[in-house]
């Protein structure tokens, strides 16, 4: 295998890493605060590291030059979607949790 | 303008501002690519209407639903829905006052020589102007049986 191909097979298996960490967070946290910080951040790198394994994989030109645009895109717009989830829910007023809950 | 009917007064968010206003043109570009390209590429007229249309709904969500409302031109969105069905209706009925099939491309190429081609982009553009209109009036209908349902009493 050349060095690019070991590069898209490790770029894709750690999208579907931080793919599946977002999945796991989404079910496993407490309350809407925390499953937007799992889903945004985890999210967001297993996404953008999956199309960027994509345009790696892509040698085509145009291919390749859309999927930074994707990945540029979803640096923007996946965080700024979360933010605007969560101060939606503050502005509904949402009680972040806390460990008191708990009990 | 910031103090609409929701529960609890909206405040508009610097960075989702920024964002919209930068990703907006590239939304709505993408949108007329989906369109055109629907003929020999995945897309079409629906999706890419729908794209286009979520471009007022990302306005909404940054500046606040009800100055988007006040910006939006009923007539404009009304004139998109009516005149994509009568893009599409006027170019099916078209081929058929030529002796074709209704949305028979065809029968165009006599009059120009790509009418096929053209024909289907028209069509597709047609399609994505009532389907971004009635999504924009279907999210705004949406939006305010919200404001109405979950009044000041809610949380």
């Amino acid at each position: 295998m050349t060095p690019v191909e070991w590069a898209i097979v490790a770029l894709a298996l750690l999208g579907a890493f931080f793919g599946a960490v977002a999945a796991i967070g989404i079910i496993r946290m407490p309350d809407i605060y925390t499953r937007a910080h799992a889903a945004s951040k985890s999210d967001t790198l297993g996404a953008v590291l999956t199309i960027a394994a994509v345009a790696l994989a892509l040698e085509s030109s145009l291919s390749t030059v859309k999927a930074v645009f994707l990945v540029i895109f979803m640096f923007l717009t996946n965080p700024t979607a979360a933010h605007a989830i969560a101060r939606a829910a503050e502005d509904q007023g949402i009680e972040p949790w806390t460990t008191e809950d708990e009990q | 303008m910031s103090a609409d009917d929701g529960p609890g007064l909206y405040v508009e968010s610097t960075i989702i501002m920024t964002t919209v206003r930068v990703v907006a043109p590239f939304v709505l570009t993408f949108a007329l690519f989906i369109m055109f390209h629907g003929a020999d590429t995945p897309g079409g007229g629906f999706q890419g209407g729908v794209i286009a249309g979520s471009v007022v709904m990302m306005l909404a969500f940054a500046y606040g639903i009800d100055s988007t409302r006040q910006w939006v031109d009923v007539r404009v969105v009304a004139a998109l829905a009516s005149g994509g069905v009568l893009v599409f209706a006027g170019i099916g009925l078209g081929a058929m006052a030529l002796g074709g099939n209704f949305l028979q491309y065809n029968v165009y190429e006599p009059y120009y020589y790509e009418a096929s081609k053209y024909g289907i982009e028209l069509v597709e553009l047609g399609i994505g102007g009532i389907v971004a209109s009635v999504a924009i009036g279907l999210f705004f209908l949406i939006a305010a049986g919200f404001g109405h349902v979950t009044g000041e009493g809610e949380r």
